[in-house]
């Protein structure tokens, strides 16, 4: 090893350490990440206390106690084993159907910033798509398509993906105004290697932001699609479906079996927007 | 504006093919799907018959695009009565709803908005991104939820989340289908009262979440305008700071309008689920109850009427942005 690598490692190391204190510097980013971790160590790993799956007809609608620390359905569910169950189950849900969207909806996009005329109108006819009431139309096309746990990613997909390619397309356009995209074509390089060579490196940033913030809006239509008994199989530990629940006994007062599960969600979704906030002002801050 | 207007057909036969490939989404045979395993041959055959489907695929499509033009929107399965004057009947109720939710919204999320861009980057703005973010981070039925607990259940502020009126209070009179407006024509003051206060705890809930949404653009162009070169020239010509915030919120209120208008489709759609907790018989409760049901005619009619009104709402927007803004134009 020569002293110049020698030398070289140790500024690795401190590299490394940079980037880890960027995180904790930035206190949207250390919340976001912090919670997301807990909320999946805990839904993956956590040793629970009762079987979210199996209930127990003796201790029926009990209030939150030292052996049911978030109380008990009208099943005898263990309100505590199943909230943090679901968090193995829905956040993952919601992290696939938002990447899959993101593979679809960033190169549409970049494709859609190409040619002046036409990609105007797309964006135009995406608009008023968005304006839609897309919840609806995708809780019609779970129902329609089957009550599966795949065509859940589906309904994502098509709430999430016109998000990124509004948002590519208007960086791709302002990026196409600039002298590295200039300076590519004068070289010769054909379209196609301006668009996936040139302009998506530089779309990276707003991508992941984006990513960040429709993870958090696809959590919620999950939540919305369980409160229906839609896109899950009842035993099976979801936000939504348990939500569903608390609401029939909401009027009568039995709080617990809607508000934990509530609450798991907002800070679920909180965390993937505080994650955004974080992204968007570490990426600022590195291109100023 | 002529040729904005021309496309308006164009996307109406979009609109009518998406309700029309709804059907073809359905694995298998749709007719056994929305009868049931264990329906009888003819009931199975008269839902094959009523939805065209013993007909060649393009037959089928014309004839349902003419049906629709002619405004048939075809039956019910559930209930056997006009589509059409079904969505006439839950309409309004869900329209009430939503424009007292977005009056309050416009009113508390510009608010919050400007308050924070006022206020950038000294402590006060913390307020306004901690209302941005926690009510942003809310879905609509928890915080429905929530406010039922606690204002109904624990502090008995507002009625029970039973529909529009009183369990028992006698049937409305019906002029124009909106039961607030009609309380107010057949000069029915109690009812009046009791609409109003079974509509607290909906406008609030929707209300204070679509809020969040207006206090996020409303913050990021009123500060935009805040910054520019026109603010400080009004600043200079010593105006009070009430009349430049003023001029920086009518600089950003075409943004806000625009944004307002994509924010309609979530506006329904997070009604949809409260009418279902607040038992509000709107048009989206109607439409999660024929979903659930695979009410085929009935979640095409819904699809239609809303795309219909989303172009509607866009139009608007248009006209109403060339108003506020002669630098636009269309032509």
């Amino acid at each position: 090893m020569t002293e110049r690598e020698a030398a070289a490692i140790p500024g690795d190391i401190r590299a490394q350490i940079r980037r880890i204190s960027v995180i904790l510097r930035v206190p949207e980013l250390a919340i976001g990440v912090f919670g997301l971790a807990v909320l999946l160590l805990a839904g993956f790993f956590l040793p629970l206390p009762y079987d979210p799956i199996e209930p127990n007809p003796s201790v029926m609608m009990q209030p939150p106690s030292g052996s049911h620390w978030f109380g008990t359905d009208m099943l005898g569910f263990d309100v505590f084993s199943r909230t943090i169950a679901s968090a193995s189950r829905d956040i993952p849900l919601a992290a696939i159907g938002t990447i899959v969207a993101m593979a679809i909806g960033v190169p549409l996009g970049l494709l859609a910033s190409s040619k002046g005329k036409s990609g105007e109108r797309i964006m135009r006819a995406l608009d008023a798509f968005q304006a839609f009431p897309l919840l609806i139309l995708g809780i019609a096309v779970v129902t329609l398509m089957g009550n599966r746990i795949e065509n859940v990613v589906v309904a994502i997909v098509l709430i999430n993906t016109p998000r990124f390619m509004r948002l590519v397309r208007a960086e791709a356009l302002s990026l196409r105004e600039s002298r590295f995209v200039e300076a590519a074509r004068a070289m010769g390089a054909s379209n196609r290697r301006i668009l996936f060579r040139h302009l998506l490196p530089n779309v990276t940033d707003i991508s992941l932001v984006q990513f960040s913030l429709s993870a958090a809006r696809a959590l919620i239509v999950i939540a919305s699609l369980g409160f229906l008994g839609i896109g899950v199989s009842p035993p099976d530990p979801s936000w939504g479906l348990m939500l569903q629940a608390g609401a029939r006994n909401i009027s009568s007062g039995q709080w617990w079996l809607s508000m934990f599960p509530g609450l798991a969600i907002v800070a679920a979704v909180i965390s993937f927007n505080l994650l955004a906030d974080g992204l968007q002002k570490v990426f600022s801050g590195r291109s100023l | 504006m002529l040729r904005r207007l021309l496309i308006i057909p164009l996307s109406m036969l979009v609109v009518i093919s998406v309700a029309f490939v709804l059907v073809e989404l359905m694995p298998g045979d749709p007719a056994t799907s929305v009868a049931g395993n264990f329906a009888s041959e003819e009931v199975i055959a008269s839902i094959r018959a009523e939805l065209g489907l013993d007909q060649p695929f393009l037959q089928r499509y014309l004839s349902y695009v003419g049906d629709t033009a002619r405004l048939d929107l075809g039956r019910s399965f559930r209930s056997n009565e006009s589509v059409l004057s079904e969505i006439g009947r839950t309409l309004p109720a869900t329209i009430e709803l939503v424009v007292m939710s977005i009056g309050f919204a416009m009113i508390l999320g510009i608010a919050v908005g400007v308050y924070g861009a006022y206020h950038a980057r000294r402590k006060r703005e913390v307020v306004a991104r901690g209302f941005i973010i926690s009510f942003q981070s809310v879905p609509e039925f928890i915080l429905g939820l929530l406010l039922i607990y606690v204002v109904f259940f624990v502090a008995g502020l507002a009625p029970a989340p039973v529909g529009r009126l009183s369990i028992g209070s006698p049937k409305p009179e019906s002029v124009t289908g909106f039961l607030l407006v009609d309380s107010v024509l057949t000069l029915n003051w109690s009812q009046l009262w009791d609409a109003l206060r079974h509509s607290i705890l909906p406008v609030a809930t929707l209300g204070t979440v679509t809020a969040s949404a207006f206090a996020k653009t409303a913050h990021s162009s009123v500060g935009l305008a805040m910054r520019s070169p026109q603010v400080e020239f009004a600043r200079a010509c010593g105006l009070s700071e009430r009349t430049v915030v003023g001029y920086a919120l009518v600089m950003a209120r075409t943004t806000i309008l625009t944004y307002g208008a994509i924010l309609f489709g979530a506006l329904i759609s997070g009604a949809a689920i409260l009418e279902q907790i607040f038992s509000w018989g709107g048009i989206g409760r109607w439409a999660l109850q024929a979903i659930l049901n695979l009410d085929v005619p009935a979640i095409q009619g819904f699809v239609i009427v809303f795309g219909l009104l989303t172009m509607l709402i866009y139009l608007l927007l248009d006209i109403a942005v060339v108003m506020l803004d002669p630098r636009v134009s269309y032509d």
